[in-house]
């Protein structure tokens, strides 16, 4: 059995009441069905059958503020309350957990060591907007969580939790693991339903929104792991106890990826509101600077959203405050650089990844990602010209806002921040045609 | 001044407020946007795009086409909307109440600008071998927006054909189309409709980003018989098709619009033609949305080189001394005139007989109806070549079915489509794509029963394959079924019908009760319905008790309220000749307007192709005189004809190359096919369709109009003062109030089983092939690079029992004859049927057939190299 | 007397001068040409006979676009295209009608190929009509490759849409 060794703060997590995503991620056995029941699981899902309506499970996720943890961080309850109640077709609930974002492993963990969690979530939302067939997708490399998630569905199956007729209450449930083909645009909701359905992956027009019209043309929701493995949490102990937490409008607790230039790099669970600059240079968390060098900037939130630079990190970690700030709070892959970190590199490796990702739909993502690359590419082998720089500024506006899918505006927001807030070593680069860092993170 | 204005705004505003009453009544809620400073009142769910253009905005696109749904994926139709931050792309975005929307601004200029920009980065610009120069949207769209110059100094991605590194990459999808990469600026348009519009997936996209690439299918060329239109809807000349490729450029051509001559629906075509060669270089669609949809089937579409070949007749010929030999026009026109005198002095008039072309106008048809009545005094004459045993009389249950008003465009908004008897893709591909479209877009309900799996039931939510031959036990099924389950109630039904439950029905049929069931309580439900009938109804010999018990099902679930149901044509003309009464006995109502036309209408026995034939054989007809119609061929009894023409005295025949029928003939003139010569065309829905003359008669041929009227005049009997004349007559007779009849009361409907035969024990239908349409097809080198030959369809099980491959020659026999055909291996087909498609004229495949069986039974032995 | 001595003047004084200029230019070098033998030579943009030229591998660079005939303002230039075994585009019949010619160089400039030139051949008279339409294979002849300045022009345009030649 191959755990993903990456390192978290359950130690923490069991002491603190708050932090309940993590409590028991460190147990080998918390993955049993018998140990999670035993340790109060499953036991959201049969208060919610024995006890609550539909309506009265939407309104207490409503109450509790829980945003999607996914990226875009649209409120849960309020996605569930968009399908439509008098629609004859059926529904049906998707767990995205096609996690692919770079500096992203949160998901992961959750999976492969708490899979109950997931379904039992995942069941809670199926209850609340009367869907009888969940699936949920799974990224295709991540094979040990594709195999634990089965598991758990075959234990859930076996205890009673999922099929026919659950708890004698009448209501029928079954979940399907989905394996995907290990595409980064199926992280996208449309995509990843198109994917489902058998098609190519590629993000549909929106509208109709998929809570309309979504998987094989019916009702569907998509939500993100962390959002669903949260919802039980929520029902057992009530909206008012996870509104508490983190901050006015960004409540309960999110699990932060710090991965990069730090001492200790892992997976954090945090209030919502917690200092950036705490989770970096903390002992309990991020320990500091890696080697003791300087820091030179943080991506906060996965590689598509903007980069901060050292005097911007005095900042909390929340949906507002890093909108404030100019960045996002995205899927909560925090990725630390140090001063030896050559930013065009660094983009270059992006900007390569998006186009790679790229499923080529739409005309400006398919064909400027792919431009941009070649003109990063020149600039890091030293051989830019002038005006690359306004030319790269000019086509990530092109680019920006004008594509089917996040994709596009993923790929040039950290291109667009690194040229606003380095442009002196962008420029560097062109006159010199060498880099103003040396280290090993460059071409030189 | 701003008085005028006021009065065209509060006009605007009153026709405004109408449109809204109007929608409102029919129950569409309308939504008022602002277009560039303009108000516009549509229908709640019309894009910005569609509403922009019924405004006459222009907006750029790629990617979208009117019938597809659109994916936003080209994003050149940005436009700007208030109150939205980013641009967006308007064909998919519904115009929304108090929108305010700018389609020209100078954000939008910009976006569409970069997104020209960002296409043009890869694409090799190989405008002067591209054969889309000049017609190309990327072209127009580049000059359009300025794009003069690129910024990328990159060497452009290239697939190429990895010998010499040029950009030259033209690789073969099909037997047609042939594609390059490297052009391709992927709006996946072709794709799209492939699979949505013809349910063929032979066409996908591989790879990813911006390598992605169109490809046929691993293995499978794209040979669908929808395929030229991929290449029509192309933006760019990444697809391109081999009758066009390198041939002429557009702007050296000219158009003009005519209609299709191989579908019975008359799709709108405009041909492309150059003047000074007197050639047609190609055939697109001119979309009219009532009756094509824009989409071509491609026997429409490479249709035209039938008048194109080199194997066009080129004078008439005599027969001399047992050989034909060429000869002029006036020569051949005095040869007829005195064989049929003497014909005539010898025998008597009514020794004379006629057999016209459904392909033909109606000038040729009307003419050549005129020259017969009223020259030659003879009611010998009929236009159908291709049914045996043909019932005599206009008010036979099948005659009135196949005079039923019928609509294409009302298939769109049927919830329930029934085809029955009618493999549609191989007889009405339109109407197919209507079905598709209906399936498609309003999720309507389709209902195949047919005694095969047919290719077009894919989409069917039910499909009903019952036994061969047992049609007429499959409709008393249903009706029973909705009997028993109490969905109607009318007892007059019963005991006209033979069995008498539906459990005897779908035992005798074949097929299961909850089938039956399942159609019956589909009808019932339905408020309205297609029910769509073809050949297989009208070539069975029990056509007529087929057509009782489709009046029954009418009569039974009241489809006169709630839909249409008929039996669809299958030539060009077929319904124009039925109209102005080329048929033996005409009903009374033709015959009246007809003696009044003429002053005089003869009292001859009215004789139909079947009488004919068989009087031929006594010796009773001896002058025979053919137009367009080739019945060697397609009769289905070869040895029937072939005995009946051989006796005949003289027999004159027209066709646009030699046919089989053309080799007997004593005189055979060269006719000019459709795109010669001016016409009208009603198509199945009793629409009278223009074709304009496109390039002059080829060769010495002449317009069936101008042969007939040659003909009538070398007897001293002028038809018509001018083709005028003819058109008025031609007009009078389609403009009379045409009645449509119903049985009154329910019909007997007694099944006719034949018996199966030990010796010949396989079941073989005849068929036209998907890539063909009758006898002339073949000639077309586009169509015949699809299929050349005739083939036999059957079943991967058959194919195993007779130990045979795909490809493999196989001897089929029956009690009559016996060929030699190639086996094609297919899935659409079960139930131990055989196909055989009747289009080649070297398989002589109607020499298994015989006149009088109701079901050709064939015997299948493996040939032994 | 007077007039005598104007004449004898004359005949003694201007004629040996006017003879003198006559006899001057027997050592002055001819502003004429000895034509059939000399020839005169042209600027290098004269538009004489048209050529059509070859890639340095010896294929056709005519692709039979059309261009050329869509900008003769004489329409004098006739085209068919057809197919190479490859399947790459090229001319069947190229024909120029001389009589209708009046040599503007329009197809030149149009030609995105760098086909067609206007050489500085101008010797083409004949006795019959026939011989003024000339063929495809009179005017593919290996002839050195112009060097017109327009033509750079036009090469650098293609050089920024990444069009590159056949053969480098």
């Amino acid at each position: 059995m191959f755990y993903s060794p990456v390192r978290t703060n359950a130690s923490e997590a069991e002491k603190n009441e708050k932090l309940h995503l993590f409590k028991y991620v460190e147990d080998p056995q918390q993955k049993n069905v018998e140990t999670f029941e035993s340790r109060n699981g499953y036991s959201a899902w049969k208060k919610v059958l024995s006890s609550m309506s539909a309506e009265q499970v939407i309104e207490e996720v409503k109450s509790s503020g829980l945003r999607g943890r996914g990226g875009a961080g649209f409120p849960t309850g309020l996605k569930w309350s968009f399908v439509p109640k008098d629609s004859p077709k059926a529904r049906y609930l998707c767990c995205n957990a096609d996690e692919s974002e770079p500096g992203t492993c949160k998901d992961r963990v959750i999976m492969e060591r708490d899979p109950h969690a997931i379904i039992e979530g995942m069941a809670i939302a199926s209850y609340a907007i009367g869907c009888h067939l969940m699936f949920i997708y799974i990224r295709g490399e991540f094979g040990e969580c594709i195999r634990s998630m089965e598991r758990a569905a075959q234990e859930a199956r076996d205890r009673g939790h999922l099929g026919k007729n659950i708890y004698g209450s009448g209501y029928d449930l079954d979940i399907i693991v989905h394996s995907g083909g290990g595409a980064y645009i199926c992280g996208e909701e449309r995509a990843l339903l198109n994917s489902l359905e058998g098609e190519r992956g590629m993000s549909r027009i929106r509208p109709p929104f998929p809570a309309i019209e979504g998987l094989y043309a019916c009702p569907t929701i998509v939500n993100n792991v962390e959002s669903l493995a949260t919802v039980p949490h929520i029902i057992n102990r009530g909206a008012s106890w996870y509104s508490s937490m983190g901050t006015e409008k960004s409540s309960g607790t999110k699990v932060f990826s710090l991965s990069g230039h730090v001492n200790n790099p892992g997976n954090y669970e945090v209030e919502l509101g917690f200092s950036l600059k705490k989770l970096i240079f903390d002992p309990a968390y991020g320990g500091g600077m890696k080697d003791g060098k300087q820091l030179k900037g943080v991506i906060p939130g996965g590689a598509s959203t903007p980069f901060l630079t050292p005097d911007m990190i005095d900042v909390n970690l929340d949906y507002e405050s890093l909108a404030s700030v100019g960045s996002m709070l995205g899927s909560g892959a925090v990725i630390v650089f140090n001063e030896d970190t050559c930013i065009v590199w660094t983009i270059l490796k992006l900007i390569h990844f998006f186009r790679h990702e790229s499923c080529g739909k739409c005309t400006p993502c398919r064909e400027g990602t792919g431009w941009l690359e070649q003109v990063v590419r020149r600039i890091e082998m030293g051989q830019g010209e002038q005006g690359d720089i306004e030319k790269i500024e000019d086509v990530c506006g092109n680019i920006f806002g004008r594509t089917i899918c996040p994709l596009g505006d993923a790929a040039v927001m950290p291109i667009q921040s690194a040229i606003k807030h380095w442009r002196d070593e962008w420029q560097y680069h062109i006159d010199h045609g060498s880099c103003k860092v040396k280290s090993e993170f460059s071409f030189q | 001044m701003q008085g005028k204005v006021g009065v065209f705004v509060s006009i605007g505003i009153v026709m405004a407020e109408q449109v809204k009453k109007e929608q409102a009544v029919s129950g569409v809620p309308m939504v008022t946007a602002t277009i560039d400073g303009r108000e516009v009142t549509v229908p709640k769910g019309t894009t910005v795009l569609e509403a922009a253009r019924e405004m006459g905005i222009h907006i750029p696109t790629f990617c979208w086409h009117p019938k597809l749904k659109s994916v936003g994926a080209c994003r050149m139709c940005y436009v700007e909307i208030e109150r939205m931050p980013k641009l967006q792309v308007s064909c998919a975005t519904e115009v929304m109440e108090g929108m305010v929307i700018q389609t020209a601004s100078e954000q939008v200029l910009q976006g569409r600008k970069a997104v020209i920009e960002f296409i043009l980065l890869n694409h090799p610009l190989d405008c002067p071998t591209c054969d889309k120069g000049g017609e190309c949207d990327l072209q127009n769209h580049t000059f359009a927006h300025a794009v003069d110059d690129s910024r990328y100094s990159f060497k452009k991605a290239r697939y190429t054909d990895g010998t010499d590194g040029t950009t030259f990459d033209d690789k073969r999808l099909g037997p047609e189309i042939v594609l390059n990469r490297n052009r391709c600026i992927l709006c996946y348009k072709c794709v799209r409709a492939n699979k949505e519009a013809f349910g063929e997936y032979d066409l996908g996209v591989y790879e990813r980003g911006n390598i992605a690439e169109i490809n046929s299918a691993p293995g499978h060329e794209v040979d669908n018989p929808f395929s030229g239109n991929l290449v029509e809807i192309c933006p760019v000349g990444a697809l391109t098709n081999s009758d066009w490729r390198y041939k002429i450029r557009v702007w050296l051509t000219q158009t003009t619009s005519s209609i299709c001559n191989m579908t019975s629906s008359g799709s709108n075509i405009l041909f492309y033609k150059e003047k000074n060669h007197n050639k047609i270089y190609r055939v697109t669609s001119r979309m009219n949305d009532s009756i094509d949809d824009g989409w071509l089937p491609d026997v429409s579409r490479y249709g035209y080189q039938i008048a194109t070949t080199e194997e066009r007749l080129k004078t008439p010929l005599i027969k001399k001394d047992g050989k034909q030999v060429e000869a002029t026009w006036d020569e051949a026109m005095t040869v007829i005139h005195n064989r049929f005198t003497e014909i005539a002095e010898k025998k008597g008039k009514v020794c004379l007989g006629g057999l016209a072309s459904p392909y033909l106008d109606n000038d040729s048809l009307h003419s050549f109806n005129k020259l017969f009545r009223t020259v030659f005094k003879s009611n010998n004459i009929d236009f159908r070549s291709d049914y045996r045993m043909l019932p005599e009389g206009a008010d036979s249950p099948y005659e009135m079915l196949v005079d039923q008003p019928f609509t294409i465009a009302d298939i769109d908004d049927s919830d329930l489509i029934i085809s029955f008897g009618s493999d549609l893709i191989r007889e009405h591909p339109n109407e197919y794509l209507r079905m598709r479209k209906a399936y498609n877009f309003k999720r309507a309900k389709v209902v195949s029963i047919n005694p095969y799996a047919v290719k077009s039931a894919d989409i069917a939510e039910l499909e009903v394959i019952h036994s061969i031959g047992r049609a007429e036990t499959v409709l008393n099924g249903i009706c029973l079924a909705a009997m028993e389950m109490g969905l109607v109630n009318n007892q007059d039904l019963t005991g006209k019908i033979a069995p008498a439950t539906t459990a005897e029905a779908a035992s005798d049929a074949g097929v299961t009760e909850d089938d039956l069931k399942e159609v019956a309580r589909a009808i019932s439900s339905a408020k309205k319905i297609s029910f769509i009938c073809g050949e297989m109804v009208s070539r069975s010999i029990a056509r007529d008790t087929i057509a009782s018990a489709l009046w029954n099902l009418y009569l039974l679930f009241g489809f006169k309220d709630k839909g249409q149901m008929a039996i669809l044509p299958r030539y060009a003309n077929s319904r124009g000749a039925g109209s102005l009464g080329l048929l033996p006995s005409p009903s009374d109502g033709l015959r009246n307007t007809l003696s009044g036309l003429w002053g005089c209408f003869p009292e001859s026995d009215p004789n139909n192709t079947d009488a004919m034939l068989a009087l031929m054989r006594k010796e009773e007809i001896s002058g025979f005189f053919i137009i367009g119609a080739n019945p060697l061929m397609l009769y289905p009894d070869r040895q029937f004809v072939t005995d009946g023409l051989e006796r005949l005295d003289f027999l004159v025949a027209c066709d646009l190359f030699e046919t089989d029928t053309t080799e007997l003939a004593d005189v055979v003139l060269p006719l000019s096919s459709w795109a010669e010569y001016d016409g009208d065309y009603v198509n199945l829905e009793g629409k009278v369709q223009h074709a304009r003359q496109a390039i002059k008669p080829l060769y010495q041929s002449k317009p069936a109009y101008e042969i007939i009227t040659m003909v009538a005049e070398k007897f001293g009997a002028p038809l018509f003062e001018s083709i005028e004349a003819c058109r008025k007559e031609v007009d009078e007779l389609l403009s009379m109030t045409h009645s449509t009849k119903f049985p009154s009361q329910f019909l007997e409907v007694k099944p006719c089983y034949e018996d199966a035969e030990e010796e010949y024990p396989t079941p073989l239908l005849i068929c036209d092939d998907p890539h063909h349409c009758g006898h002339r097809t073949e000639k077309s080198q586009s169509l015949s690079n699809f299929v050349s030959e005739a083939y036999i369809e059957m079943s991967p099980e058959k194919a195993e029992k007779l130990a045979v491959k795909d490809g493999e020659s196989v001897r089929v026999e029956s009690p009559v004859g016996k060929i030699v055909v190639p086996v094609r291996i297919s899935d659409c087909i079960d139930n131990n049927v055989v196909l055989i498609p009747r289009n080649f004229a070297s398989t002589q495949v109607t020499s298994l057939l015989m006149r009088k069986r109701r079901l050709d039974r064939v015997k299948i032995t493996k040939v032994d190299e | 007397m007077k007039e005598v001595i104007k004449a004898i003047g004359n005949v003694f004084i201007s004629m040996p001068k006017g003879l003198f200029v006559t006899f001057k230019h027997l050592f002055i070098k001819p502003v004429t040409l000895d034509y059939p033998k000399q020839k005169n030579p042209m600027s290098p943009r004269y538009r004489g006979k048209h050529y059509l030229e070859r890639y340095d591998d010896g294929t056709e660079r005519c692709v039979c676009c059309g261009l050329c005939a869509a900008a003769c303002p004489a329409d004098a230039i006739y085209m068919e295209p057809d197919e190479t075994e490859k399947g790459e585009r090229c001319a069947k019949v190229y024909e120029i009608n001389l009589l209708r010619c009046i040599f503007c160089g329009f197809c030149e400039e149009a030609c995105p190929e760098e086909a067609i030139f206007l050489g500085q051949e101008y010797e083409f008279s004949a006795g019959d009509r026939d011989s003024f339409i000339w063929t495809k294979e009179e005017m593919l002849v290996q002839h050195p490759r112009k060097d017109n300045p327009l033509k750079r022009v036009i090469r650098r345009v293609r050089k920024v849409y990444g069009v590159t030649d056949k053969v480098k």
